[in-house]
């Protein structure tokens, strides 16, 4: 019981922290839509 | 058992050298010409001895987007299969085939489009008629891939064979998806070339269907970008993590990306005919919806290199949440190329999804954006990792070292490149949504007040293509210190691993027959009813054009 909770905690510790990734591929996402919008008003504006 | 030998031999090393001086001298004459235009078109140079500005212009789209491209990528996948699953003698000779029937072919496509026989730009439209030998030449070059196809099949064939319950090596694996997707893709290509086109030139067709030649067109010209983007992929994902001292992220993630690259980068050419009257809407529509399918595994990549960056970053120890981007090797420019090639795509890709889209299709079809787009995906980002490839490639081949003084040198050319591109490429974008018309050899427009607004963008594009081209001087040289002055040694071939604890990669992620199954029912769903439609509906065929371009 108490190797499996270390265990457990081992494969905790061991996930890789992907802060910074989240928050590229969220900035990446945020500039896709903004440049795609603006096209799009692009396209009703004429 | 054919014994083959894992590791780049001498013979291995002659084979891709060969490639790569083509796709070199290629690099320098388009690029010069490429110069030419901007000069042109920004109303600062007037061509000499009766050459024209379309002939300048199919030399620059054929010699950088077919030949440099096409060569490049085939000698580096012969140096990658050499190295992850070994070639035989046998296999060896018919790569040699596969590169002489294609250079002979771009001999002769060459020779035409020089003597100004075939202006019909890169994309040879009907009803533009070029001088049939350029079609041979067309065909031969197709016919030499496929050739290079079979190889590449074979090799890992044979690599399977001996190695039964293994999971391919993943560089290997990754040729042959875009192989794969190279001879599905050109089979469109090579009929409207064989059955449509050739006769046509010949004389012995009056006509020609023009909307089903260019459907077969882009049938083949969007997997044509996919199989630029492929060998950049590769690169990224299994030789990046070793250069920057890291793993490669997810091996099965790698594998699925380029599997959804091969189902769904085939079935969607009407996204470059969405303004093309004869192509039922609905079709349209769908295979829109096929191309947006295309961002996820754009998407998965995007990830997987931010989490490999990052991951690398901590386990060095930088901490906060960007030390791992600010650690970054940036002065070793076998990671600084690629990843400025990487950071591009971020705007390239971005524009993809603009252009895909048929209402946003509708404001800048045909404009300089289309220019400045394809000069960020395939001129920087697929450039730019191909650069990166060569600087550890070419001395690893020419039994040479990449010094310090090269290094730098190549973290120069790198900086010309994106300032000059950014200039051009974004002076290009800016104009076209201005309306400014590509393809297009004048600058002023009998004097209209729109143009006027676009000759601003023009001497910038000038400025920017004369940066670019001072990169390609520098990278010529560079070429020729890591190929023939560079001192004598041994440069790493980086190859990455997987982390130790890594999960099993699926098994069905290797199943050929089910993806080249799914791959087929797409294509047959997205292209049957439509073609057919094409065909039954189609308005009487049209007679050559080969005045004012084209063959005369």
């Amino acid at each position: 019981m108490e190797n499996a909770e270390k265990q457990k905690s081992e494969e905790r510790v061991e996930t890789p922290n992907l802060k910074g990734t989240l928050l590229s591929v969220l900035l990446l996402g945020v500039f896709i839509i903004v440049s795609w919008f603006g096209v799009f008003a692009l396209f009703l504006s004429r | 058992m054919i014994a083959t030998k894992l590791g780049i031999s001498k013979s291995d090393s002659k084979l891709t050298m060969a490639f790569i001086y083509v796709a070199f001298i290629s690099l320098f004459i388009g690029g010069l010409m490429g110069l030419l235009q901007t000069l042109v078109r920004s109303g600062s140079l007037s061509l000499p001895w009766g050459i024209t500005y379309y002939q300048v212009l199919t030399v620059h789209g054929v010699i950088l987007g077919l030949v440099l491209t096409t060569f490049f990528i085939i000698g580096f996948q012969y140096a990658l299969m050499a190295k992850t699953v070994g070639i035989s003698k046998k296999q060896r000779l018919y790569a040699w085939l596969s590169f002489i029937v294609m250079l002979i072919g771009t001999v002769m496509a060459a020779v035409m489009v020089l003597l100004g026989k075939a202006s019909v730009l890169y994309t040879f439209y009907a009803p533009l008629q070029a001088h049939p030998i350029f079609y041979f030449g067309l065909a031969l070059v197709i016919i030499g891939s496929w050739i290079a196809c079979f190889v590449n099949f074979r090799q890992l064939y044979v690599w399977k064979k001996t190695h039964k319950d293994e999971k391919s090596p993943l560089l290997a694996f990754m040729v042959v998806i875009n192989m794969v997707l190279w001879f599905i893709a050109t089979l469109g290509v090579a009929a409207a070339v064989i059955v449509q086109f050739i006769p046509w030139s010949l004389g012995y067709a009056e006509t020609i269907n023009v909307l089903v030649s260019r459907t077969l067109f882009w049938y083949f010209g969007h997997p044509l970008v996919y199989f630029w983007l492929l060998p950049a992929y590769m690169a990224w994902y299994a030789i990046i993590p070793k250069i920057i001292g890291g793993k490669i992220f997810s091996d099965s993630l790698a594998r699925l990306s380029f599997v959804l690259f091969l189902l769904f980068s085939i079935p969607v050419g009407f996204h470059h005919q969405l303004t093309e009257p004869g192509i039922d809407p609905t079709w349209k529509f769908i295979q829109v919806v096929l191309t947006f399918m295309v961002i996820i595994p754009s998407l998965m990549t995007a990830f997987s290199m931010f989490a490999m960056f990052e991951i690398t970053g901590r386990r060095k120890g930088f901490r906060g949440l960007f030390g791992w981007f600010k650690h970054l090797p940036w002065k070793d420019v076998r990671f600084f190329a690629p990843m400025v090639g990487m950071l591009a795509f971020i705007p390239a890709g971005t524009g993809g999804i603009i252009n895909a889209s048929h209402q946003l299709n509708n404001v800048i079809h045909n404009t300089m954006w289309v220019t400045g787009h394809f000069h960020l995906t395939v001129a920087t980002t697929v450039l730019l990792t191909f650069f990166g490839i060569s600087y550890w490639l070419i001395p690893h081949l020419t039994g040479r070292k990449l010094t310090k003084k090269i290094n730098n040198l190549g973290l120069i050319q790198t900086v010309i490149w994106a300032v000059g591109m950014t200039i051009m490429s974004g002076s290009m974008h800016i104009s076209g949504l201005l309306g400014a018309p590509r393809r297009s050899a004048f600058s002023e427009y009998g004097g209209t007040a729109q143009a006027s607004d676009w000759i601003g963008y023009q001497i910038a594009q000038a400025v920017g293509g004369t940066i670019l081209f001072i990169g390609i001087l520098l990278m010529v040289y560079i070429f020729l210190q890591l190929t023939f002055f560079a001192p004598k040694g041994q440069e790493e071939f980086p190859i990455a691993e997987e982390e130790v604890n890594a999960q099993p990669t699926p098994l069905f992620l290797e199943n050929w027959k089910l993806w080249i199954g799914i791959t087929i029912g797409l294509i047959l769903f997205a292209y049957t009813i439509p073609f057919i439609d094409i065909i039954l509906h189609a308005p009487t065929g049209s007679e050559p054009f080969a005045w004012p371009i084209g063959n005369s």
